[in-house]
């Protein structure tokens, strides 16, 4: 019975993150173009993006080999797997088995390995300039990343991230300070991660700018879909966090189908929000140089030190 | 004395005046410099506020009023003023430390104030509240942080900030640990409205460091040297 509740969780949230993550991509596309008084792409638009590159034939460069193959069904297969320990809107049982946040930041370092060594693999010099840009960015961010889940560990005594929603979900105080400043590194986290404005820019190509899709160039038809999936999850999943931690309300642990109902239209309508945000964030900043970056991952990493003393020193 | 959700309420306030003397720190941009100070500065005054409606003490409403009047208002166009007299939009030149090594030296000053808080201060019966202790923790590392803007930033328009960050780390940490007299606050608001006065009818003078205007005031005594160039153009006519 127990078992039966964790796997019908698994299958819901998997279903969830597959389904609705494309949808925040095209909206941070249209909150930016109304921010640049144009219109937009319609709502649904990289649905249709990417069922449309699911009926191309995928083309493999004569130089490249299995790794080019593989690389998308390890991004897909692993952000999968990551999903199952980002409840989105149903939180399951308390187990060991999913949701320890070590395994989560490497699975998405696994998907990200996988990336660029894909960039590398065809030998065309766009790729391999994008993988050492996004490898050079990644051991700046990394350690960054690990203090920030190390402060949100020490934040909620715990290190598997069902607990910490639950935790979040159960504190009676309005909000804790020490998780605003988490939340702030989250987002910075997130920005960088889903290679938005001030580190990467989406929507460019063949730029000298490109970190994340120069990596991807070299990738076709339904390859192509799963890489743009999978990165379309990938920042669902850290909103995910994000949101979970800092505004809980309306999360459900149980499942009837009305706790469910109202807890998936909170997520959406925070998600939402957050969407927005990042649209109006990524509008209201420049592409900076590659070398100023880490003073915004400085900014993270002060944010997530000073938890760190408050939480072990008070 | 302090109600729970005000104390929570009053714990964001303070992690939010942190987080802005952060961006102060790392700031380059000189007008979103001048626009963070100023939220820092209602950051400041809604925490005041905050305490007033917890203790009914008058003296923190005048506080808060003239901390919007003056460091939220006046101030920052002051400094508006000036940034667009002199023509500055950014300022990039650094002197001992990069704004990240600052942000990373500003981490082991709070780690230092917090710890020698900790031993010193730990016997006062403020600190029966763990709010009291953060905010003046918060207050104490907010004057360092805005004396490595100080000491860090070449331009003077810079270092004005950074000098009113520290007056409002001053100002966070009386508001928690010692009660200052509300003339004293005052004074030192005064103070602060004559500086940036002062830096405005200096605006012409102040290029972009203290050592070229130091050259510009002082024609006579350290002349402007003459190339070499021009003089034997001299020689030749």
């Amino acid at each position: 019975m127990d078992y039966l509740a964790l796997i019908a969780y698994g299958i819901l949230n998997m279903l969830f993150v597959l389904l609705i993550s494309p949808l925040f991509i095209s909206l941070i596309k249209i909150v930016k173009a109304h921010a640049q008084k144009r219109k937009g792409p319609p709502l649904l638009q990289t649905y249709r993006n990417l069922a449309k590159l699911l009926k191309k034939e995928t083309v493999y460069s004569s130089n490249s080999s299995w790794i080019m193959r593989a690389t998308p069904l390890v991004n897909v297969a692993a952000i999968l797997v990551a999903s199952l320990f980002v409840p989105m809107i149903i939180i399951p049982q308390p187990t060991d088995l999913v949701g320890n946040i070590i395994l989560f930041l490497y699975l998405l370092a696994m998907a990200k390995f996988f990336m660029a060594l894909s960039g590398l693999d065809a030998g065309s010099t766009f790729g391999g300039m994008g993988s050492s840009r996004e490898m050079a960015i990644s051991a700046l961010i990394e350690p960054v990343v690990i203090v920030v889940f190390a402060a949100m560990a020490f934040a909620f005594k715990t290190i598997n991230l069902p607990d910490m929603f639950r935790d979040a979900l159960a504190s009676n105080v309005l909000i804790d300070p020490v998780i605003i400043l988490i939340s702030i590194s989250l987002f910075i986290i997130i920005i960088v991660e889903s290679a938005r404005v001030p580190v990467d820019n989406p929507e460019t190509h063949l730029e000298l700018t490109m970190i994340h899709e120069a990596m991807i160039l070299e990738q076709s038809g339904k390859n192509l879909a799963m890489m743009e999936l999978s990165s379309a999850m990938k920042q669902l999943l850290l909103m995910g966090v994000l949101i979970n931690i800092l505004v809980p309300w309306g999360l459900t642990a149980d499942f009837t189908p009305q706790a469910i109902l109202i807890s998936l239209g909170a997520f959406l309508l925070k998600a939402v929000i957050l969407a927005v945000i990042i649209g109006l964030f990524e509008s209201s900043c420049a592409k900076s140089r590659l070398f100023r970056l880490p003073g915004l991952f400085a900014i993270a990493l002060f944010l997530a030190i000073i938890t760190l003393i408050i939480e072990v020193f008070a | 004395m302090i109600i729970a959700p005000v104390e929570n309420v009053a714990q964001i306030l303070i992690v939010l005046i942190l987080a802005t003397a952060a961006v102060i720190i790392m700031k380059r941009d000189i007008r979103s410099l001048i626009k963070t100070y100023a939220f820092q500065s209602l950051l400041l005054a809604v925490m005041a506020l905050l305490l007033f409606s917890a203790t009914g003490s008058l003296t923190l409403l005048y506080l808060a009023i003239i901390i919007i009047v003056s460091k939220v208002l006046i101030i920052p166009r002051f400094m508006g003023i000036v940034a667009k007299r002199l023509n500055i939009k950014r300022d990039v030149k650094f002197h001992f430390l990069s704004p990240t090594t600052s942000l990373l030296a500003s981490i082991v000053i709070i780690l230092f104030v917090y710890l020698s808080f900790s031993s010193l201060l730990s016997e006062l019966n403020r600190f029966n509240s763990s709010i009291f202790f953060l905010g003046a923790t918060v207050g104490m590392s907010i004057v360092f942080m805005g004396m490595i803007v100080i000491f860090t930033r070449k331009q003077t328009i810079t270092n004005i900030v950074g000098y009113l960050t520290m007056e409002n780390g001053v100002v966070l940490f009386s508001l928690f640990l010692t009660e200052l007299p509300l003339l004293i606050e005052v004074l030192i608001i005064v103070d602060l409205i004559m500086l940036t006065l002062i830096a405005t009818i200096l605006a012409f003078g102040i290029d972009s460091t203290i050592e070229e205007f130091h050259n510009r005031l002082n024609p006579f005594i350290s002349p402007p040297k003459e190339t070499p160039q021009k003089q034997s153009e001299d020689d030749e006519q």
